[in-house]
């Protein structure tokens, strides 16, 4: 009895400890995060303490602070009721990629939500203005969430080919090979998965990635057209700055 | 939005199913054109989303309980002409019809309410509308005749 009241005292008080330090340590991280934050202020307005969080990156910390949660449903399709109405709505600058570099993949997960909920919300609010032939309230605010959602991607593809760089040496997601087609072409080609093998696979026999010996005199013809094409071009061009120098035989040689 | 052509996995007979991670998809709810049952909800979808698509990014992103989901496809009209006289195209949507689940309802809110201006003050707005209000004064006519035309009298 005394030996489990102890106990539970202990771990009581250590409890106690562990909360100050967390919420000492969470409100340090929030100080440091506000500047940086700011700019962005609108991306996350309803859920700034909830979005706020991921910054500590720190699992523990986002449990203590995770104070409110934005669930309104279908209010999320809406802005906030009090920018309702309102002729203009501020909002920060998007998101920079240098900016989204020094975040986490998971906060970069959870920002790609935040910002796909604030473009249904524009273009729900866009529509309904279209419809009732008002003027939408700060129209640019799409094309900032477009250009952060863009800069996303790019960072999230980056960390994707570096990884698989380091893993499997690929430069590409998509593994392919330059091959030739029947017209003598060298293209390109991009891998794909078949259900079937390809020795059993007709439709992929049937593709031809050779080119037989009787195309070879066309693909010549072919290259010597283009051959010729150009020096025309250069003749044409030749004879006529010759021409022009006879007419003006002061004016500049251009710059070729 | 870059179009980043995606080569979804094979599907054979026991793998998982698909998953998206970063969905590019975008939903516009709608004021209905035409009267709806109030648990049902209109939305634009891209043509290529699926009624199971819409469920599940309803469930999942907004945690909305969906009963049901309806969709058509609403051709974009072809009928304009441009200075050329060539048809001008409108892009076709897709329109879903969501049912909410339980006993859920939804009305399209007034999200243009007509809010009251607080002109400041010695603005150059609040004189234009002084000099409007006088001007209005100005073009009544006499109230002391009663109503009669101006042309009538001496």
């Amino acid at each position: 009895m005394a030996a489990s009241s102890t106990v539970g005292r202990v771990l009581s008080f250590c409890k106690q400890f562990q909360n100050s330090l967390r919420i000492s340590s969470a409100r340090n991280s929030q100080q440091c995060t506000s500047t940086v934050i700011r700019n962005q202020a609108d991306l996350y307005r309803e859920s700034s303490t909830h979005f706020a969080l991921p910054f500590t990156s720190c699992v523990s910390q986002c449990r203590t602070l995770h104070t409110t949660v934005s669930r309104r449903g279908l209010g999320d399709f809406f802005d906030l009721p009090e920018n309702w109405g309102e002729t203009t709505v501020k909002s920060g600058a998007p998101w920079t990629a240098k900016q989204l570099r020094t975040k986490s993949n998971e906060d970069l997960h959870k920002l790609w939500y935040v910002l796909l909920k604030e473009k249904n919300m524009l273009l729900t609010l866009q529509q309904e203005s279209k419809r009732q032939r008002i003027q939408m309230p700060s129209p640019e605010r799409i094309r900032k969430v477009e250009r952060s959602m863009f800069r996303l991607e790019t960072v999230v593809k980056e960390r994707e080919t570096a990884l698989r760089l380091l893993q499997t040496g690929q430069e590409k997601g998509r593994p392919g090979d330059w091959r030739r087609n029947m017209f003598g072409y060298v293209y390109w080609y991009r891998f794909k998965e078949y259900a079937i093998p390809w020795y059993m696979n007709k439709r992929y026999k049937r593709k031809k990635f050779y080119t037989p010996k009787f195309v070879e005199p066309y693909i010549r013809l072919r290259i010597e057209k283009y051959i010729r094409g150009r020096v025309r071009r250069a003749s044409l061009e030749r004879r006529k700055q010759l021409k022009l120098k006879e007419k003006f035989p002061h004016m500049k040689a251009p710059a070729l | 939005m870059p179009v980043t052509r995606v080569l979804y996995p094979l599907y054979q007979l026991g793998n998982p199913q698909l998953r998206i991670f970063r969905p590019k998809w975008f939903l516009t709810l709608v004021r209905p054109g035409k009267e709806l049952p109030s648990d049902t909800v209109q939305f634009r979808i891209p043509l290529e989303m699926t009624k199971y698509d819409v469920k599940n990014y309803l469930e999942k992103i907004y945690e909305v309980p969906v009963g049901a989901v309806r969709t058509r496809i609403q051709f974009g009209t072809n009928k304009k002409k441009n200075h050329l006289n060539q048809r001008v195209k409108r892009p076709d949507y897709k329109v879903a019809y969501v049912q909410l689940a339980q006993g859920q309802t939804f009305a399209f809110p007034d999200i243009f309410p007509t809010k009251e201006r607080a002109v400041a003050e010695g603005s150059m707005e609040e004189l234009q509308e002084k000099f409007m209000e006088d001007e209005k004064q100005r073009q009544k006519p006499d109230p002391r005749r009663g109503g009669v035309t101006e042309w009538f009298g001496l």
